[in-house]
């Protein structure tokens, strides 16, 4: 997935108290971290400040980080446990935010120059794709996220969420049936 | 091999975590079982739908900020609705119930009086005869009074 190395000479560096090159790795991770965020939380406010928190939270815990460890997987794990604690938001706060699942994901067109009619059908399916993961439970929507938006394998989702393997295995295929029942409810209400 | 078995074997193939030996063992049981052959085919146009995702970019000066609130102490990003607005937010709909409350009370202040009255008259047992005069009931009374005098 990325160039353990780089990392590691970048923590090096960090742990021998050259703390700006903790921008370094900022910069390498940001989009990955953002893109996670705002799968999980389902809108670009709630998504910055995870993604915010989460590097905070890295360079304050980055000088116990082993260096036997992946960095990728050790960022991921507390990106995606500070995206649960978001979901634990208090009663009032989560009145006041909006939520972007009416923004539609934006499906790339197979062909170079897509008709109308294929435009409109992707921005529907992606569409129906952002409002079907939303009824996921965390759970399963945290896995399918990390499969298929983040293209890790499942040792890699194992070792993020620190469970087994068959975990990872069942839970994906558990978001992938509830995924293909809900895609099938919408296109049958089309 | 059942369909079952086949079932949990689809989402892994997809994947490409599946061991040689199974992968054979699910293409040739496909072959043959068109509900598993549908089944994958159906998880893996959602796979495939999941691939043309675009992804989101960090908003513009996303790393500055991060350096920013790192350098200034920070153990938090600051929340887009700081604790005081909430809460704010919070007695203002505390207000606006209230308020509905106490004009609502006072807007029918004046006439729910009288209403009510007019509903309690119209439900009362001092108007309803249950055998008026000339009725067939009525007649029935007045020849029991009458017996009875007698």
């Amino acid at each position: 997935m990325s160039n353990n190395s780089d990392d590691s000479a970048a923590i090096d560096k960090f742990k021998k108290g050259e703390k700006a090159a903790f921008e370094e790795l900022v910069m390498k991770y940001q989009d990955r971290i953002y893109n996670l965020c705002n799968h999980m939380l389902g809108n670009s406010h709630d998504a910055e400040d995870a993604a915010q928190d989460a590097f905070i939270k890295a360079y304050q815990n980055l000088n116990d980080f082993r260096p036997e460890a992946s960095f990728y997987t050790w960022l991921y794990r507390i990106t995606v446990n500070t995206c649960l604690d978001n979901k634990k938001r208090p009663f009032f706060k989560s009145l006041f935010m909006t939520s972007d699942e009416d923004e539609e994901y934006i499906l790339d067109p197979v062909s170079e120059e897509p008709s109308p009619e294929k435009l409109y059908e992707s921005k529907q399916l992606g569409l129906a794709l952002r409002k079907s993961l939303g009824k996921l439970s965390l759970k399963l929507r945290t896995v399918i996220i990390l499969k298929e938006i983040e293209d890790l394998t499942y040792e890699e989702i194992a070792d993020i969420l620190e469970v087994s393997t068959g975990t990872v295995k069942s839970r994906i295929s558990r978001a992938r049936e509830e995924l293909r029942i809900l895609m099938k409810n919408f296109r049958e209400q089309k | 091999m059942n369909c079952s078995y086949t079932h949990i074997l689809i989402s892994p193939y997809i994947d490409g975590e599946l061991q040689e030996q199974d992968m054979r063992r699910l293409e040739n049981h496909m072959k043959v079982c068109s509900k598993c052959r549908a089944e994958f085919e159906e998880s893996k146009e959602l796979h495939n739908l999941f691939a043309n995702v675009d992804r989101f970019k960090t908003p513009y000066g996303f790393h500055t900020r991060v350096m920013a609130n790192i350098s200034l102490g920070k153990t938090k990003a600051r929340s887009r609705i700081p604790v005081f607005a909430g809460l704010a937010e919070g007695f203002a709909i505390m207000a606006v119930i209230v308020l509905g409350i106490f004009s609502g009370t006072q807007l029918t202040k004046g006439f729910m009086p009288d209403k009510a009255k007019e509903v309690v008259v119209s439900f009362s047992l001092d108007v309803f005869d249950p055998a008026p005069p000339g009725s067939l009931g009525g007649v029935y009374l007045a020849m029991t009074e009458v017996r009875n005098e007698k």
